[in-house]
Protein backbone atom coordinates (compact mmCIF):
# COMPACT_ATOMS: atom_id res chain seq x y z
CA UNK A 1 0.00 0.00 0.00
CA UNK A 2 1.55 3.18 -0.84
CA UNK A 3 2.26 5.32 2.32
CA UNK A 4 -0.47 8.26 1.95
CA UNK A 5 -3.16 5.58 1.30
CA UNK A 6 -1.49 3.95 4.19
CA UNK A 7 -1.71 5.92 6.76
CA UNK A 8 -4.81 6.89 5.89
CA UNK A 9 -6.52 3.19 6.85
CA UNK A 10 -4.25 3.34 9.83
CA UNK A 11 -5.82 6.50 10.82
CA UNK A 12 -8.97 5.12 10.23
CA UNK A 13 -8.55 2.11 12.09
CA UNK A 14 -8.41 4.04 15.09
CA UNK A 15 -10.32 7.08 15.01
CA UNK A 16 -13.23 5.45 13.39
CA UNK A 17 -16.09 4.38 15.41
CA UNK A 18 -16.69 0.82 14.71
CA UNK A 19 -16.22 -2.04 16.91
CA UNK A 20 -14.82 -0.11 20.26
CA UNK A 21 -13.72 -2.55 22.96
CA UNK A 22 -14.01 -1.37 26.48
CA UNK A 23 -10.94 -0.54 28.45
CA UNK A 24 -10.37 -3.73 30.29
CA UNK A 25 -11.00 -6.09 27.33
CA UNK A 26 -7.46 -7.26 27.24
CA UNK A 27 -8.11 -8.05 30.99
CA UNK A 28 -7.52 -6.46 34.42
CA UNK A 29 -5.78 -3.57 34.73
CA UNK A 30 -3.95 -4.45 38.29
CA UNK A 31 -0.37 -4.48 38.32
CA UNK A 32 -0.65 -7.78 39.32
CA UNK A 33 -1.47 -9.34 36.20
CA UNK A 34 0.94 -6.85 34.52
CA UNK A 35 3.60 -8.78 36.51
CA UNK A 36 2.13 -12.43 35.54
CA UNK A 37 1.60 -11.08 31.89
CA UNK A 38 5.38 -9.63 32.12
CA UNK A 39 7.44 -12.05 30.21
CA UNK A 40 10.23 -14.04 32.12
CA UNK A 41 14.04 -13.50 31.42
CA UNK A 42 15.82 -16.38 32.06
CA UNK A 43 19.43 -15.63 31.75
CA UNK A 44 22.07 -16.97 34.13
CA UNK A 45 23.95 -14.20 36.47
CA UNK A 46 26.44 -12.67 34.12
CA UNK A 47 25.49 -14.50 30.81
CA UNK A 48 25.35 -11.96 27.37
CA UNK A 49 21.57 -11.42 26.71
CA UNK A 50 21.18 -13.03 23.50
CA UNK A 51 18.30 -10.37 22.14
CA UNK A 52 20.61 -7.26 22.49
CA UNK A 53 23.69 -6.17 20.28
CA UNK A 54 25.18 -3.76 20.46
CA UNK A 55 28.33 -1.71 18.19
CA UNK A 56 28.87 0.05 15.23
CA UNK A 57 28.00 -0.44 11.79
CA UNK A 58 30.49 -1.50 9.37
CA UNK A 59 28.39 -2.88 6.69
CA UNK A 60 25.17 -2.40 5.25
CA UNK A 61 23.70 -5.25 2.43
CA UNK A 62 20.09 -5.15 1.99
CA UNK A 63 17.98 -5.40 4.89
CA UNK A 64 21.01 -7.03 7.04
CA UNK A 65 23.12 -4.87 9.02
CA UNK A 66 27.20 -5.65 9.86
CA UNK A 67 28.35 -4.09 12.99
CA UNK A 68 31.47 -5.00 15.43
CA UNK A 69 30.44 -5.09 19.41
CA UNK A 70 32.30 -2.68 21.72
CA UNK A 71 34.12 -6.24 22.64
CA UNK A 72 34.27 -7.05 19.17
CA UNK A 73 31.63 -9.04 18.82
CA UNK A 74 30.29 -9.52 15.25
CA UNK A 75 26.54 -9.12 14.60
CA UNK A 76 24.63 -9.86 11.83
CA UNK A 77 21.09 -7.40 12.02
CA UNK A 78 17.99 -7.99 10.56
CA UNK A 79 15.86 -4.89 10.08
CA UNK A 80 12.15 -5.88 9.46
CA UNK A 81 9.22 -3.64 8.35
CA UNK A 82 8.17 -3.90 11.85
CA UNK A 83 11.51 -2.26 13.37
CA UNK A 84 11.55 0.39 14.89
CA UNK A 85 13.96 2.41 14.32
CA UNK A 86 15.30 5.47 16.13
CA UNK A 87 18.10 8.07 14.76
CA UNK A 88 17.14 11.31 16.92
CA UNK A 89 13.73 10.82 15.44
CA UNK A 90 11.52 7.78 14.75
CA UNK A 91 12.66 7.00 11.35
CA UNK A 92 13.54 4.90 7.92
CA UNK A 93 16.14 2.06 7.18
CA UNK A 94 17.72 4.27 4.79
CA UNK A 95 18.97 6.78 7.26
CA UNK A 96 21.19 4.19 9.12
CA UNK A 97 24.83 4.65 7.68
CA UNK A 98 28.11 2.72 7.88
CA UNK A 99 29.86 4.34 11.06
CA UNK A 100 27.01 4.91 13.31
CA UNK A 101 26.51 3.42 16.52
CA UNK A 102 23.25 1.73 18.11
CA UNK A 103 21.81 -0.21 20.30
CA UNK A 104 19.32 -3.01 19.35
CA UNK A 105 17.09 -5.40 20.74
CA UNK A 106 15.58 -8.68 19.09
CA UNK A 107 14.99 -12.11 18.59
CA UNK A 108 18.35 -14.34 18.24
CA UNK A 109 18.13 -16.10 15.23
CA UNK A 110 19.20 -19.96 15.02
CA UNK A 111 21.87 -18.76 12.58
CA UNK A 112 22.96 -16.56 15.21
CA UNK A 113 21.54 -13.25 13.80
CA UNK A 114 19.82 -10.97 15.31
CA UNK A 115 15.85 -10.49 13.82
CA UNK A 116 15.32 -6.34 15.52
CA UNK A 117 12.48 -5.56 17.25
CA UNK A 118 14.29 -2.00 17.72
CA UNK A 119 17.12 -0.16 16.76
CA UNK A 120 18.33 2.80 18.10
CA UNK A 121 20.97 4.75 16.24
CA UNK A 122 24.29 6.99 17.91
CA UNK A 123 21.98 7.52 21.00
CA UNK A 124 23.90 8.53 23.28
CA UNK A 125 22.89 9.90 27.39
CA UNK A 126 24.69 12.52 28.82
CA UNK A 127 25.39 13.55 32.13
CA UNK A 128 26.66 17.32 31.66
CA UNK A 129 26.67 20.68 33.22
CA UNK A 130 25.84 23.68 30.42
CA UNK A 131 29.30 25.71 29.83
CA UNK A 132 27.58 28.10 26.82
CA UNK A 133 24.27 28.82 25.25
CA UNK A 134 24.74 30.11 21.51
CA UNK A 135 22.44 29.85 18.72
CA UNK A 136 21.18 26.80 17.81
CA UNK A 137 24.01 25.16 20.36
CA UNK A 138 24.14 24.28 23.77
CA UNK A 139 28.53 23.99 24.89
CA UNK A 140 28.16 21.20 27.62
CA UNK A 141 31.12 19.96 29.67
CA UNK A 142 30.67 15.92 30.00
CA UNK A 143 33.38 14.61 32.81
CA UNK A 144 35.80 17.43 31.49
CA UNK A 145 35.35 17.27 28.23
CA UNK A 146 33.66 19.77 25.85
CA UNK A 147 30.18 18.57 23.66
CA UNK A 148 28.63 20.68 21.55
CA UNK A 149 24.32 19.60 21.78
CA UNK A 150 22.98 21.33 18.69
CA UNK A 151 19.33 22.13 19.15
CA UNK A 152 17.09 20.74 16.26
CA UNK A 153 14.31 22.95 14.94
CA UNK A 154 10.71 21.25 15.28
CA UNK A 155 12.80 18.15 17.49
CA UNK A 156 14.54 19.15 20.22
CA UNK A 157 12.28 19.20 23.31
CA UNK A 158 13.08 20.03 27.13
CA UNK A 159 11.92 19.02 30.05
CA UNK A 160 11.93 21.28 32.91
CA UNK A 161 11.17 19.53 36.43
CA UNK A 162 8.36 16.61 35.94
CA UNK A 163 6.56 18.71 33.92
CA UNK A 164 5.55 17.94 29.81
CA UNK A 165 8.30 18.08 27.44
CA UNK A 166 8.12 21.67 26.08
CA UNK A 167 9.78 23.05 23.08
CA UNK A 168 10.91 26.04 24.64
CA UNK A 169 14.84 26.02 25.81
CA UNK A 170 14.95 29.89 26.87
CA UNK A 171 14.80 28.27 30.27
CA UNK A 172 18.03 26.37 30.08
CA UNK A 173 20.99 28.33 32.11
CA UNK A 174 25.00 28.12 31.88
CA UNK A 175 26.10 26.20 34.78
CA UNK A 176 23.21 24.23 35.61
CA UNK A 177 23.33 20.81 35.56
CA UNK A 178 21.16 19.03 32.46
CA UNK A 179 20.70 15.05 31.55
CA UNK A 180 21.09 15.01 27.83
CA UNK A 181 19.15 12.32 25.22
CA UNK A 182 20.41 12.52 21.86
CA UNK A 183 21.74 11.25 18.63
CA UNK A 184 25.65 11.39 18.13
CA UNK A 185 27.26 12.51 14.90
CA UNK A 186 29.63 9.73 14.81
CA UNK A 187 33.39 10.27 15.29
CA UNK A 188 32.80 13.87 16.68
CA UNK A 189 32.06 15.48 20.38
CA UNK A 190 29.20 16.99 18.54
CA UNK A 191 25.33 15.59 19.59
CA UNK A 192 22.06 16.47 17.78
CA UNK A 193 19.55 17.37 21.41
CA UNK A 194 16.58 15.03 21.08
CA UNK A 195 15.25 15.96 24.88
CA UNK A 196 17.43 17.87 27.65
CA UNK A 197 16.40 17.58 30.85
CA UNK A 198 16.83 20.56 33.35
CA UNK A 199 15.84 20.58 36.70
CA UNK A 200 13.84 23.62 37.02
CA UNK B 1 65.69 51.97 36.59
CA UNK B 2 64.18 48.80 35.50
CA UNK B 3 64.38 46.71 38.86
CA UNK B 4 60.77 47.21 40.04
CA UNK B 5 58.73 45.22 37.54
CA UNK B 6 61.18 42.22 38.70
CA UNK B 7 60.71 43.36 42.52
CA UNK B 8 57.21 42.70 42.48
CA UNK B 9 57.12 39.04 41.13
CA UNK B 10 57.72 37.98 44.30
CA UNK B 11 54.75 39.18 45.89
CA UNK B 12 52.47 38.16 42.51
CA UNK B 13 54.13 34.18 42.52
CA UNK B 14 53.89 34.17 46.33
CA UNK B 15 50.15 34.74 46.86
CA UNK B 16 49.55 32.55 43.81
CA UNK B 17 51.28 29.93 45.46
CA UNK B 18 49.46 31.13 48.92
CA UNK B 19 45.91 30.36 46.51
CA UNK B 20 47.23 26.49 45.48
CA UNK B 21 48.75 25.55 48.69
CA UNK B 22 45.88 25.95 50.46
CA UNK B 23 43.63 24.57 48.09
CA UNK B 24 45.89 21.36 48.49
CA UNK B 25 45.87 21.46 52.42
CA UNK B 26 43.04 23.45 53.72
CA UNK B 27 40.42 22.20 50.46
CA UNK B 28 37.35 20.66 51.84
CA UNK B 29 37.99 17.99 49.42
CA UNK B 30 41.54 18.30 48.78
CA UNK B 31 41.63 14.01 49.10
CA UNK B 32 39.17 13.51 46.23
CA UNK B 33 40.64 16.25 44.44
CA UNK B 34 44.26 14.09 44.67
CA UNK B 35 42.71 11.11 43.84
CA UNK B 36 41.10 12.36 40.92
CA UNK B 37 44.92 14.15 39.99
CA UNK B 38 47.30 12.29 37.62
CA UNK B 39 49.54 12.17 40.67
CA UNK B 40 47.72 8.96 41.40
CA UNK B 41 49.42 7.46 38.64
CA UNK B 42 52.73 9.06 39.52
CA UNK B 43 52.92 7.38 43.08
CA UNK B 44 50.33 5.01 43.11
CA UNK B 45 46.45 5.21 44.17
CA UNK B 46 47.26 5.11 48.14
CA UNK B 47 49.98 7.69 48.16
CA UNK B 48 48.46 10.57 46.15
CA UNK B 49 46.58 12.05 48.85
CA UNK B 50 50.34 12.48 50.88
CA UNK B 51 51.91 13.19 47.54
CA UNK B 52 49.25 16.04 46.81
CA UNK B 53 49.05 17.91 50.49
CA UNK B 54 53.30 17.96 50.56
CA UNK B 55 53.24 19.88 47.62
CA UNK B 56 50.99 21.77 49.10
CA UNK B 57 53.11 22.41 51.91
CA UNK B 58 55.98 23.26 49.84
CA UNK B 59 54.09 25.77 47.92
CA UNK B 60 52.62 27.35 51.32
CA UNK B 61 56.37 27.59 52.50
CA UNK B 62 58.13 29.09 49.60
CA UNK B 63 55.23 31.11 49.48
CA UNK B 64 55.84 32.32 52.72
CA UNK B 65 59.49 32.45 52.56
CA UNK B 66 58.45 34.74 48.95
CA UNK B 67 56.21 37.17 50.83
CA UNK B 68 58.32 37.84 53.97
CA UNK B 69 61.82 39.09 54.83
CA UNK B 70 64.42 38.69 54.46
CA UNK B 71 64.86 38.38 50.80
CA UNK B 72 67.18 35.62 49.32
CA UNK B 73 67.28 34.96 45.44
CA UNK B 74 67.10 31.15 46.31
CA UNK B 75 63.66 31.89 46.76
CA UNK B 76 62.80 32.88 43.41
CA UNK B 77 65.13 30.32 41.98
CA UNK B 78 63.33 27.51 43.97
CA UNK B 79 60.04 29.07 42.61
CA UNK B 80 60.89 28.57 38.67
CA UNK B 81 62.24 24.81 39.80
CA UNK B 82 59.01 24.70 41.32
CA UNK B 83 57.63 26.18 38.45
CA UNK B 84 59.10 23.86 35.57
CA UNK B 85 58.28 20.96 38.26
CA UNK B 86 54.46 22.13 37.21
CA UNK B 87 54.76 22.63 33.80
CA UNK B 88 56.41 19.09 33.67
CA UNK B 89 53.68 17.27 35.83
CA UNK B 90 50.98 18.77 33.46
CA UNK B 91 53.00 17.30 30.73
CA UNK B 92 52.93 13.80 32.20
CA UNK B 93 49.28 13.66 32.76
CA UNK B 94 48.39 15.05 29.64
CA UNK B 95 50.64 12.15 28.11
CA UNK B 96 50.44 9.27 30.48
CA UNK B 97 46.63 10.08 32.59
CA UNK B 98 44.53 12.14 29.68
CA UNK B 99 41.59 11.26 31.89
CA UNK B 100 42.88 12.74 35.36
CA UNK B 101 41.81 16.10 36.67
CA UNK B 102 44.46 18.61 37.06
CA UNK B 103 44.36 19.03 40.82
CA UNK B 104 46.08 22.47 40.90
CA UNK B 105 44.00 24.89 41.70
CA UNK B 106 40.76 23.88 43.46
CA UNK B 107 39.29 20.82 44.45
CA UNK B 108 36.87 20.79 40.90
CA UNK B 109 37.73 17.93 38.24
CA UNK B 110 39.34 20.03 35.63
CA UNK B 111 41.28 18.25 32.51
CA UNK B 112 44.24 19.44 31.93
CA UNK B 113 43.91 21.97 29.12
CA UNK B 114 46.67 24.64 27.08
CA UNK B 115 45.18 26.99 29.72
CA UNK B 116 46.81 24.96 32.44
CA UNK B 117 49.84 24.89 30.25
CA UNK B 118 49.67 28.73 29.85
CA UNK B 119 48.97 29.42 33.60
CA UNK B 120 52.06 27.21 35.06
CA UNK B 121 54.39 29.28 31.89
CA UNK B 122 53.35 32.40 33.33
CA UNK B 123 54.14 31.69 37.10
CA UNK B 124 57.61 30.43 35.67
CA UNK B 125 58.05 33.67 33.84
CA UNK B 126 57.26 35.85 36.65
CA UNK B 127 59.52 33.25 39.12
CA UNK B 128 62.47 33.69 36.57
CA UNK B 129 61.81 37.68 35.95
CA UNK B 130 62.02 38.00 39.84
CA UNK B 131 65.10 36.32 40.53
CA UNK B 132 66.85 39.22 39.38
CA UNK B 133 64.85 41.65 42.21
CA UNK B 134 64.81 43.41 45.65
CA UNK B 135 63.00 43.35 48.31
CA UNK B 136 58.90 43.66 46.88
CA UNK B 137 57.98 46.34 49.36
CA UNK B 138 60.74 48.73 48.37
CA UNK B 139 59.17 48.68 44.59
CA UNK B 140 55.91 48.96 45.82
CA UNK B 141 56.39 51.90 47.76
CA UNK B 142 58.45 53.17 44.91
CA UNK B 143 56.27 52.84 42.14
CA UNK B 144 52.77 52.07 43.64
CA UNK B 145 50.78 52.62 40.65
CA UNK B 146 52.78 51.30 38.04
CA UNK B 147 53.71 47.77 40.75
CA UNK B 148 50.09 47.56 41.33
CA UNK B 149 48.74 47.66 37.79
CA UNK B 150 51.51 45.08 36.78
CA UNK B 151 50.59 42.84 39.38
CA UNK B 152 46.50 44.00 38.88
CA UNK B 153 47.62 42.25 35.04
CA UNK B 154 49.48 39.56 36.13
CA UNK B 155 46.86 38.45 38.33
CA UNK B 156 43.58 39.24 35.64
CA UNK B 157 45.71 36.68 33.63
CA UNK B 158 45.79 34.14 35.99
CA UNK B 159 42.54 33.80 36.75
CA UNK B 160 41.54 34.26 33.05
CA UNK B 161 44.26 31.25 32.49
CA UNK B 162 42.33 29.15 35.47
CA UNK B 163 39.36 27.34 34.53
CA UNK B 164 38.78 26.87 38.06
CA UNK B 165 37.61 30.56 38.40
CA UNK B 166 35.31 30.46 35.29
CA UNK B 167 32.03 29.80 37.32
CA UNK B 168 33.27 33.04 39.75
CA UNK B 169 33.56 35.36 36.35
CA UNK B 170 32.71 34.10 33.13
CA UNK B 171 29.25 31.63 33.61
CA UNK B 172 28.14 34.86 35.63
CA UNK B 173 28.88 36.76 32.28
CA UNK B 174 27.45 34.25 29.61
CA UNK B 175 24.15 34.42 32.49
CA UNK B 176 23.88 37.86 31.40
CA UNK B 177 24.27 37.51 28.22
CA UNK B 178 21.84 35.05 27.47
CA UNK B 179 19.55 36.50 30.24
CA UNK B 180 19.77 39.92 27.76
CA UNK B 181 18.73 37.89 24.31
CA UNK B 182 18.57 34.20 24.69
CA UNK B 183 20.14 32.55 22.12
CA UNK B 184 17.67 29.95 21.69
CA UNK B 185 14.35 32.24 22.26
CA UNK B 186 12.32 32.61 18.87
CA UNK B 187 11.35 28.89 18.61
CA UNK B 188 8.29 27.21 17.36
CA UNK B 189 5.63 26.13 20.08
CA UNK B 190 5.04 23.15 18.31
CA UNK B 191 4.09 20.21 20.69
CA UNK B 192 7.21 17.83 21.07
CA UNK B 193 7.03 14.33 19.97
CA UNK B 194 8.27 13.75 23.98
CA UNK B 195 5.76 15.49 25.23
CA UNK B 196 2.98 12.96 23.47
CA UNK B 197 4.64 10.14 24.70
CA UNK B 198 4.93 11.53 28.03
CA UNK B 199 0.96 11.29 27.53
CA UNK B 200 1.00 8.23 25.81
CA UNK B 201 2.84 6.10 28.81
CA UNK B 202 0.63 7.49 31.06
CA UNK B 203 -2.27 6.31 29.79
CA UNK B 204 -4.86 3.37 30.13
CA UNK B 205 -4.73 2.57 26.56
CA UNK B 206 -0.96 2.04 26.66
CA UNK B 207 -1.03 -0.02 30.01
CA UNK B 208 -3.49 -2.66 28.36
CA UNK B 209 -1.33 -3.07 25.40
CA UNK B 210 2.17 -2.57 26.12
CA UNK B 211 2.61 -6.16 27.09
CA UNK B 212 1.63 -6.98 23.36
CA UNK B 213 4.36 -4.43 21.68
CA UNK B 214 7.19 -5.56 20.43
CA UNK B 215 9.25 -2.77 18.80
CA UNK B 216 9.93 0.89 20.02
CA UNK B 217 7.70 3.96 18.07
CA UNK B 218 8.11 3.24 14.68
CA UNK B 219 6.61 6.06 13.25
CA UNK B 220 4.93 9.07 13.75
CA UNK B 221 2.10 11.73 12.03
CA UNK B 222 -0.27 14.72 12.88
CA UNK B 223 -3.90 14.27 11.78
CA UNK B 224 -5.67 17.44 12.57
CA UNK B 225 -5.91 17.04 16.40
CA UNK B 226 -4.27 14.14 17.36
CA UNK B 227 -0.88 12.24 16.58
CA UNK B 228 -1.05 9.19 15.78
CA UNK B 229 2.03 6.71 17.04
CA UNK B 230 2.77 3.26 15.69
CA UNK B 231 4.51 0.41 17.58
CA UNK B 232 4.68 -3.02 15.97
CA UNK B 233 2.35 -5.53 18.21
CA UNK B 234 2.11 -9.56 18.59
CA UNK B 235 -1.49 -10.23 19.14
CA UNK B 236 -3.07 -13.93 19.53
CA UNK B 237 0.36 -14.97 17.47
CA UNK B 238 0.51 -12.46 14.79
CA UNK B 239 2.62 -9.47 14.18
CA UNK B 240 -0.21 -6.49 14.38
CA UNK B 241 0.94 -2.89 14.47
CA UNK B 242 -0.52 -0.88 17.54
CA UNK B 243 -1.87 2.60 16.27
CA UNK B 244 -2.22 4.83 19.11
CA UNK B 245 -4.07 8.11 18.92
CA UNK B 246 -2.80 10.80 21.10
CA UNK B 247 -4.61 14.22 21.86
CA UNK B 248 -2.39 16.86 20.37
CA UNK B 249 -2.74 19.56 21.93
CA UNK B 250 -4.44 18.83 25.53
CA UNK B 251 -3.21 16.89 28.46
CA UNK B 252 -6.15 14.09 28.05
CA UNK B 253 -4.71 10.63 28.52
CA UNK B 254 -7.73 8.93 29.30
CA UNK B 255 -8.85 10.15 25.31
CA UNK B 256 -6.26 7.78 23.89
CA UNK B 257 -7.28 5.01 22.12
CA UNK B 258 -5.12 2.30 20.57
CA UNK B 259 -6.12 -0.21 17.35
CA UNK B 260 -4.08 -3.46 16.48
CA UNK B 261 -4.28 -3.69 12.87
CA UNK B 262 -3.11 -6.40 10.61
CA UNK B 263 -1.84 -4.43 7.73
CA UNK B 264 -0.91 -7.34 5.91
CA UNK B 265 -4.39 -8.36 5.48
CA UNK B 266 -5.86 -4.69 5.55
CA UNK B 267 -7.71 -5.56 8.61
CA UNK B 268 -8.46 -3.82 11.70
CA UNK B 269 -8.17 -6.08 15.21
CA UNK B 270 -9.17 -4.68 17.54
CA UNK B 271 -9.84 -1.05 19.25
CA UNK B 272 -9.78 0.18 22.59
CA UNK B 273 -10.43 3.55 24.26
CA UNK B 274 -9.04 4.44 27.21
CA UNK B 275 -12.27 5.05 29.13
Amino acid sequence: MPQPDRRRFLTSAVLGGSAVAGATALGSLAPEAAFAAAPKIKLDPGALDPNFAEGRITGISGSLLKASGSDRTLHRIHITDGTSIWKLHPTTFDQIKVGDGFYARGVRLPDGSLAADAIWVNIVNLDASIAAIETARLHLDHNGKRVIGHVVGGRTAAVYGSAPAVADLTRLQVGRHVKVIGAWRPDTNEVDIATVYSGA
Amino acid sequence: MVEWPASVQPLFVGATLLWSGGVKCAGASARRAAQRSALRSLVGEARAPIAHRLVGAAELALAAALLLPPVYAGEAVAAAVLATGFLAYLAYARVVAPDSSCGCMSARPMPVTWRGFARAALILAAALLGTRAGPWWDAATGHPWAAGTTLLGEAAALVALSPEADRRWLYPLRRLRVRLRHPLADRSFDMPLESSLQQLLGSTAYRQVSGLLRSGLRETWDEEDVRVLCYTAEYEGRLATAVFAVPLRHYRPEEIRVALVDESAESTLLVLDGA
